[in-house]
């Protein structure tokens, strides 16, 4: 009885540990793209996973930083192990606690003071300051597996050698080095994995264009996970599983067990003796230079004229970055980012000098505010013909006479509806709070996008500071949250897909790709008014190719250009001239991409408030979310 | 007599505030079994590791050869040690240790084969070579750590406790064969140990030191029976010392009763120590001796009896084959030549003088 006590026990506790995972793992085989609906079994994520340049590009640079970051550290920690043993006691104990405290710091304190260091000592953030920083953080771990297997080592064998003859670092390596061998191979794995793993501290220390796996994924989030991204996750926990198995399998046992050790030199040991010194020091070397050579060919047209662009994760076509690079020979540096307030620090900071960033308009207002942005020479951007008058007006209520942004895509936040779930048409923000579909409303986590629905509905101005008014729309809110079933960003999508919900609030952009994989939706912008925002490129005004930049955005504002991303991201185009090339006029006519002036007349663009009114905000939807 | 093959001249060590060799002086010739004696602390690991190269003095010289090798590598230097912890290569088999000094040489394989064959049949230990240290006993393995040594035919063998974490038969199994290797190799061997009997048993020279001070060198049967002063004495064997004093030339007062001996030359009336080995002192019959006293206490050892007898208010230590039961009176009788006189160190200094040949 007891035994099958512990049984259920030990079961559900691996179930608890385990079950995410085997989640991820089953979905990274799901064919269907959304996560609620199992479409039958496929492999065509990892092929596709595998023809994704930028991810491999990111799994091969993660690969190099942990490997070379862990060879570095593994001889800079058994050096400094060696040093720190040869030490008087006292300054022993000291030392080993100076090197454990880097290892008990908080990761983003440890990402915060490197960058920091980094940004006074005018590095430039990129590659070797990722290295660097994974350098620093690993050489404790090193040193940690090195130090019990050097303390344990007999002090008299290194001794012994020099006697018989041998050189200090000849005895080094035949004598003191084979006994402290597992310790430094286990702090090269631990190295090694713990790289791997980091994802906080390469964030603060990356620049643009260099891109590890854990931060290519993190950026990847804003659109939603790709499939692609669960099967890069579960090669990613076997390789660690396997790594893993590896570390507790290293040849420490040797000593200990005295049966092994009487078989003299069994086959065994003859092959892990092979093994540990012939073949994993040669794979390794081959992986690193050939690395080497393939890194160097990547980013060797680092010398060229180039344009470092800041963009929105998944926020522009691949393919317009090789062409604009074939036919301009200036080469991009991409990097993403996840929303306006990751980006903005870093813009603000000056870390990082961009050439162009993609905020949304309440941001660039900020920015201009804050004097960030550089005016933008319009003699360099004839193409900004193409663009719908409609658009540069909106634009002025976050840049007044148009002086430093070109929009890019905008859109419109309305209901996303499942037309068989509910009986009468839509037309306005009422109907969440409509008893009839309670648990079936989905609401947008976020404090802007529910106030604003809130606000509109009420009718007022959705960038409203009125106290009175913003009270009113949380005792509303508060009164809709029995029937909401989920305050979620992007499971909305997903969730509708899969028939989870009725009714919930989207974006338009993404009300377009919901609609071609369940034809049952429909959207609607509600007869209030609602939000419409649109992103714009800037130029940061320590942007080091003005002109190249300028380059860019005239390029993205060309029609075929602007059809090419417009078909890769969905969101409305205000490219008037890229929006008459698009084929399908179910598409070109959509009043989901284009709503018409009748239906904007009510919806209004987001405004920066102010860091005195964005606390407001924010207090009352903390009061929201805690009822 | 052989030449002098290590001639140490004014040595002088200190770790911190911790002098640990003073001004030492010290020359050992070839072929010689020298021991270096002494409880733990008393300097002569740190003499051994200064000829081994280990150590650098901070003051003084270290000839071999007719070579100052004061400051040259250890790894340059003819000499090689075996290690009190043997200092086994553990991921080496047995082979590969002790191939090692041999490899470095670049010596043929064929040469290093017979080498190592050589050197296993010496130490009785044929066959082993595919084995792992960690698999051998501790005997064994100290064998391999000599054998590992002697293979690069050093002129001299530096042996630091060799057999210390060894036990007792063992102990004396190993005695024996290193009299044997060292006969058989007919190299010169420094050996340290604090175990008086072990050095004893195998040198041809002992070193008595204490506190960074040579106490006396001598024969083994010299140390034994004429020790130069208490520590030495008290040091080597069991001994009975007494304050007393040199009545006059072949007359010494003890516990105050006048004793014959044979020692001159310490003036009259003179304080002195005095020295009788248990073995040496004879039970008689009361009218017989020259006091006496009372056996309190009777242990058997195996060999002898170990009895303790009080004789004016003094404990008598005393070995003997003959048993008196406790409680007997009886007398003690000790030969002229059996008692050793000391002069007594007038200061705590002089404790451990530094004693030149």
């Amino acid at each position: 009885m007891k035994k099958i006590l512990q049984n259920i026990y030990l079961t559900l506790i691996i179930i608890f540990l385990y079950a995410p995972i085997a989640t991820l793992v089953v979905l990274s085989f799901n064919d269907s793209k959304t996560r609620s609906k199992w479409g039958g079994f496929t492999g065509k994520w990892y092929i596709s996973l595998f023809k994704d340049d930028a991810i491999m590009n990111a799994l091969y640079t993660t690969l190099i930083i942990a490997l070379l970051s862990a060879l570095i550290a593994t001889v800079i920690g058994t050096a400094a192990s060696l040093g720190i043993q040869a030490m008087h006691r006292r300054y022993r104990t000291f030392m080993m606690g100076v090197t454990n405290i880097p290892m008990l710091n908080a990761d983003i304190v440890t990402g915060i003071s490197l960058m920091l260091l980094f940004v006074a000592c005018r590095f430039t953030m990129g590659f070797s300051t990722i290295l660097m920083a994974h350098i620093t953080f690993n050489i404790p771990y090193v040193i940690l597996s090195v130090m019990p297997k050097l303390r344990q080592t007999n002090k008299h064998t290194y001794e012994a050698a020099m006697d018989l003859g041998a050189s200090p670092v000849y005895a080094f390596f035949k004598v003191v080095f084979p006994d402290i061998l597992p310790g430094v191979l286990s702090g090269f794995l631990l190295a090694f994995t713990m790289s791997l793993d980091d994802f906080v501290i390469t964030h603060f220390t990356k620049g643009p264009g260099v891109d590890t796996l854990s931060t290519k994924i993190y950026s990847e989030v804003r659109k939603g996970i790709r499939p692609e991204m669960y099967a890069l996750s579960t090669i990613m926990f076997v390789s660690v599983l396997l790594l893993l198995i590896l570390i507790n399998m290293n040849p420490s046992g040797k000593g200990h067990d005295k049966a092994r050790a009487e078989k003299t030199m069994s086959n065994r040991r003859r092959f892990g003796r092979v093994l540990m010194t012939r073949v994993v020091p040669a794979v390794l070397t081959i992986v690193v230079i050939a690395g080497g050579f393939f890194y160097a060919s990547r980013t060797n047209i680092s010398g060229k004229e180039q344009v470092v662009v800041y963009n929105w994760g998944e926020y522009l076509d691949p393919q317009v970055i090789k062409m604009f690079e074939e036919e301009t020979g200036i080469s991009v540096v991409y990097e993403e980012y996840e929303t306006n307030e990751i980006m903005y620090p870093k813009i603000q900071s000056g870390a990082i000098a961009y050439d162009v960033v993609c905020p949304s308009d309440y941001m660039i207002q900020r920015m201009i505010e804050n004097d960030l942005l550089a005016e933008i020479n319009w003699d360099n951007i004839p193409n900004i013909k193409n663009m719908d008058e409609t658009y540069m007006k909106q634009s002025q209520q976050f840049d007044p006479g148009n002086k430093y942004s070109v929009p890019y895509c905008w859109g419109t936040v309305g209901i996303l509806y499942n037309k068989t779930m509910v009986d009468e048409p839509i037309d306005s923000w009422s109907v969440l709070w409509d008893e009839k579909y309670k648990d079936n409303i989905l609401m947008q986590d976020s404090v802007r996008d529910a106030f604003a629905v809130a606000l509109k509905y009420l009718g007022y101005s959705l960038n409203s500071t009125d106290l009175d008014e913003l009270n009113e729309a949380r005792n509303l809110l508060i009164e809709q949250k029995p029937l909401v079933q989920a305050y979620v960003v992007d499971q909305v999508r997903d969730k509708m897909i899969g028939n989870e919900a009725a009714i919930g609030v989207i974006y338009s952009g993404e009300a377009i790709y919901t609609q071609w994989e369940n034809p049952d939706l429909e959207y609607v912008i509600p007869k209030e008014g609602s939000n419409v925002w649109i992103d714009s490129w800037v130029i940061p005004k320590n942007a080091p190719n003005k002109e190249n930049a300028e380059k860019f955005i005239n390029f993205v504002c060309r029609p075929d250009i602007a059809l090419m991303n417009f078909e890769f991201i969905t969101y409305s185009t205000p490219n008037k001239a890229a929006r008459a090339l698009i084929e399908d006029p179910d598409i070109r006519n959509s009043e989901i991409a284009f709503p018409s002036s009748e239906q904007l007349a009510d919806c209004e663009t987001f405004r920066f408030l102010g860091d005195k009114n964005d606390a407001v905000y924010n207090e009352l939807w903390r009061e929201v979310k805690s009822k | 007599m052989p030449n002098k093959l290590i001639d140490i001249i004014d040595v002088s060590k200190s770790f911190g505030d911790n002098l640990v060799l003073d001004e030492l002086n010290l020359y050992i010739r070839e072929n010689e079994f020298l021991t270096l004696l002494g409880p733990s602390g008393c300097g002569k690991t740190t003499l051994l590791r200064i000829l081994g190269g280990f150590e650098t003095p901070d003051k003084g010289k270290v000839i071999f050869d007719g070579k100052d090798i004061t400051s040259i590598a250890p790894n340059k230097r003819q000499l090689n040690t075996v290690f009190q912890k043997y200092a086994l290569f553990t991921h080496m088999t047995i082979a590969e240790n002790i191939a090692f000094g041999l490899k470095i040489k670049n010596k043929p394989q064929s040469y290093i084969n017979d080498k190592i064959r050589y050197a296993l049949k010496l130490v009785n230990l044929e066959g082993f070579e595919e084995r792992l240290p960690d698999s051998l006993s501790g005997g064994q393995q100290q064998r391999i750590a000599i054998a590992r040594a002697i293979v690069n035919e050093p002129k001299v063998l530096l042996l630091d406790e060799p057999l210390g974490a060894l036990d007792l038969k063992l102990r004396q199994d190993m005695q024996y064969e290193l009299i044997r290797l060292k006969n058989e190799l007919g190299i010169t061997f420094i050996y340290v140990t604090h175990d008086q009997e072990e050095a004893l048993t195998m040198s041809d020279t002992i070193v008595v030191m204490n506190q960074g001070y040579i106490q006396q060198i001598g024969t083994p049967e010299d140390i034994y029976n004429e020790p130069e002063n208490a520590f030495v004495a008290d040091f080597i064997g069991d001994s009975n010392i007494f304050d007393a004093i040199m009545v006059e030339d072949k007359l010494v007062k003890i516990v105050g009763v006048n004793f014959p001996c044979v020692d001159t030359g310490f003036g009259r009336n003179k304080p002195v120590d005095a020295v009788i080995r248990p073995e040496d002192i004879d039970l008689v019959k009361p009218e017989e001796g020259t006091l006496q006293g009372i056996v309190t206490h009777v242990i058997f050892k195996g060999v002898h009896y170990e009895m303790e007898v009080t004789a004016n208010n003094y404990e008598w230590l005393v070995h003997s084959t003959d048993m008196f039961p406790v409680g007997t009176e009886v007398g003690i009788h000790v030969d002229p030549f059996d008692i050793q006189i000391m002069k007594k160190p007038e200061s705590e200094d002089e404790e451990a003088v530094s004693v030149e040949e």
